[in-house]
């Protein structure tokens, strides 16, 4: 059995015990708590606070790990064997370069996205960050971030002022959440740093409104009020005085400079001394080939890289969307030993509403895939394959649909123990059941929001918390996802 | 069908509104349902939140009598500052100075759900943004400032837009004179206390001094009085309470007056 995916390897290797073998291939030595790189881009943590070693955790769980990536699937074998196997490049210094086909009996694609700076001239060659901007989306690219920021800080200090940009990078990117955290923790350190009369700063996003996330936007209950999340996140980006253009898909990126086309076909420009935009995400570029060696890449992928699964993808337009087109098992329709999950299975379409310029230019966030809602689906995943394992082939697979269920998410505002801030809110269920629930197809009475130090302290506690259980300490699976 | 419009106090009866995602029969009707209200009203726009639906629809009445549909409306981009005073149908006969965007960029879709965008600028930037604040569940209550939401909230209160232009204070220069007066009359009672345990020949002065301080307090509550009104003419948002309270402050000063007076009468003057 071959995986990918830290929470479905472990519990897989838990549950299954040394009768079976989990194999974990991935390209990287060290394991990040993503959500933290956002004050690792402050200068408020060290790279090693958000980072450890894989190794020795994997060798404490009993499970095989290969610091390589996948470059290709067999589902069918080869010619010479019915097995399937997956070619693996090892990245690991002293192996680099070097491939392996490493033969599986059930394989789950947890390989996240590709970080596609490629898609925005400018932004990036392919997954390589450019020059110009700044990311917070691996740890080594939050560190780089605040030493950029660190040097704005000190031109500020000699009086020279400073215009800050923060957003997406084009017009199909998800992960507005990491912006939106990146842009007031900005605010936040440039307050802390006696320099915020010094800066102006903007955000720019797809969102065709201040508040959408990628999730068609939320009504959250507060004090006793619905509250729409357009109106929570104008209130609080009018507050912390940071203006914002919206709707918009950033086409090119120059040396402090942003061209846009925003969704009623305007084109704009803005310029940056210090800009921090998210790039879009695509899958990782496994290839597949069947027995004969014929390419099925197209079988088994969707257009955007991402493996299909048991999800409707023939649901059509917006009016026809329904909850039940996502996928529940996270099984893909040809190959029932092949599974997906996180940022690497295949939605079937947005949550939000799908929009685009008259120019004919795609302008609306994609659908988010991480955090809570993929540590579940990593862990339904892996109880389907170790019952199958264990109790026969037949076993019926756990489902973990996210129109079925609920996320947490906890954004920070600022990092401080006593004046920092962090947005707490609950969303049920992730993808709205216009069915179940006429309007805005969620309950609003599990989908709330607060804004507070308190939310910063459950921030802070939740991040030494999930660290703990990825090193498999004491009780890593008391831990919920 | 002439729709009924929600109106302060009643809460609207949905909390937010959600985008249309079927164009059928039914948006149409809710549609010509807005018009009927509209021109029934007499009004230049409605959201369809104010009748009571949770679909975001604006229509808003043209010049020349059609309508302008926006399904699904979005605010894109926008330009300059623009304050206006604006009414609307939820809060009839109040009105509110608010700052929203001069120029704005909307994006829509028609009834048939083809895409298209608009420019707006003045009186219709602003009519457009207060109706799509209503699809997002806000009213132009949550657009004011500090202090013209307290006016706001004032005319709420009394129901009424006409002469709230301010705040009711809480400090007046006639306080001073209560205070004059408060003064005079404790300097009274100490005569009082004080002439209990003299001769009659201090008390008969003691006497004479509380009769001269009795004067001062009686004309300094008759000036108080005057004069409290005239200043409160200048503070017309509180003018009810304002009588009350002159009335009473005048009434309890002169009891207390009377009371010591009637007692310093039996006790201290010596005849």
């Amino acid at each position: 059995m071959l995986v990918s995916g830290h929470t479905a390897a472990t519990f897989a290797a838990k549950w299954l015990g040394s009768a079976h073998e989990v194999v974990v291939v991935t390209p990287n030595a060290k394991w990040n708590w993503i959500p933290s790189n956002i004050w690792v881009g402050v200068g408020q943590m060290k790279k090693e606070e958000v980072t450890f070693d894989l190794a020795p955790v994997y060798a404490k769980a009993g499970i095989t790990y290969k610091q390589a990536k996948a470059v290709s699937l067999n589902p069918e074998g080869s010619a010479s064997s019915n097995k399937p196997f997956v070619t693996v490049e090892f990245t690991e210094a002293g192996k680099a370069g070097t491939t392996e086909n490493i033969e599986y009996d059930y394989i789950i694609n947890a390989t996240g996205p590709k970080l596609n700076f490629g898609a925005t001239p400018g932004l990036g060659v392919g997954s390589e960050l450019g020059e110009h901007t700044v990311s917070v989306c691996t740890a080594d690219h939050a560190v780089h971030a605040s030493h950029e920021l660190e040097k704005c800080i000190e031109k500020m200090k000699k009086g020279e002022r400073q215009k800050f940009l923060i957003g997406t990078g084009h017009g199909m990117c998800t992960c507005q959440g990491a912006a939106f955290e990146y842009i007031f923790n900005i605010e936040h350190e440039l307050n802390r740093a006696g320099v915020r009369d010094m800066a102006d700063i903007k955000w720019i996003s797809n969102e065709s409104f201040l508040g959408d996330f990628g999730v068609g936007g939320l009504h959250m209950k507060t004090m006793g009020y619905s509250v729409s999340s357009k109106i929570f996140a104008e209130s609080l980006f009018t507050e912390r005085g940071v203006d914002w253009i919206i709707g918009a898909h950033v086409n090119k990126v120059e040396s402090g400079k942003a061209h846009y086309e925003l969704l009623d076909g305007s084109m704009g420009e803005e310029e940056f001394n210090f800009s921090m935009l998210i790039p879009p995400f695509a899958g990782v570029g496994l290839k597949a080939f069947d027995k004969a060696g014929e390419d099925i890449t197209a079988t088994v992928f969707a257009p955007n890289g991402f493996m299909k699964v048991d999800a409707n993808y023939a649901a059509g337009a917006y009016e026809n969307w329904k909850a039940s087109d996502w996928p529940s098992t996270y099984q893909n329709p040809t190959y029932s030993n092949m599974f997906a999950c996180g940022i690497a299975f295949a939605p079937p379409h947005p949550i939000s509403k799908p929009m685009s310029s008259p120019n004919g230019t795609p302008i609306n966030p994609t659908p988010p895939r991480t955090g809570m809602p993929s540590g579940i689906i990593g862990k339904a995943v892996a109880h389907s394959i170790c019952d199958r394992i264990l109790k026969g082939e037949n076993a019926p697979l756990h489902e973990a649909s996210m129109a079925n269920m609920g996320a947490a998410c906890v954004a920070s505002a600022g990092k401080g123990l006593f004046n920092g801030t962090a947005a707490a809110m609950t969303i049920y269920p992730v993808i709205p059941d216009f069915e179940k629930y006429p309007g805005t197809g969620r309950d609003t009475d599990y989908t709330f929001g607060e804004i507070g130090l308190a939310g910063h302290w459950i921030k802070h506690i939740l991040h030494h918390l999930f660290i703990w259980k990825a090193k498999l300490k004491a009780g890593w699976t008391l831990i919920p996802e | 069908m002439i729709q009924q419009i929600i109106k302060y106090p009643t809460p609207p009866s949905v909390q937010y509104s959600t985008d249309v995602r079927v164009f059928n029969e039914n948006i149409f009707s809710l549609i010509d349902d807005l018009k009927d209200t509209i021109n029934a009203n007499d009004l230049d726009g409605l959201a369809a939140f104010q009748i009571g639906s949770y679909y975001n629809i604006v229509l808003i009445k043209n010049q020349d009598g059609t309508f302008l549909e926006l399904l699904n409306p979005r605010l894109i981009s926008t330009n300059g500052k623009i304050t206006t005073k604006e009414t609307t149908a939820y809060f009839p006969n109040l009105s509110a100075d608010v700052q929203r965007h001069d120029k704005i960029s909307i994006v829509y879709q028609d009834r048939d759900g083809a895409q298209h965008s608009l420019q707006a600028e003045g009186a219709l930037s602003v009519l457009i943004q207060r109706k799509i604040d209503y699809t997002f569940g806000s009213s132009f209550l949550h657009k004011l400032s500090k202090e013209e939401k307290k006016i706001f909230e004032k005319k709420l209160e009394f129901g009424s837009d006409v002469a709230i232009s301010e705040v009711c204070p809480t400090t007046f220069k006639r306080d001073y004179l209560t205070k004059l007066s408060n003064i005079l009359t404790i300097i009274i009672a100490a005569a009082f206390v004080v002439g209990l345990f003299m001769s009659d020949e201090l008390r008969l002065s003691l006497w004479h001094a509380q009769l001269y301080l009795s004067y001062g307090v009686l004309v300094t509550n008759v000036v108080y009085f005057f004069y409290a009104q005239y200043e409160g003419r200048g503070y017309t948002s509180c003018t009810s309470c304002q009588i009350g309270n002159i009335l009473g402050t005048t009434v309890i000063s002169l009891t207390k007056l009377t009371l010591i007076m009637i007692l310093s009468y039996f006790l201290v003057n010596p005849f």
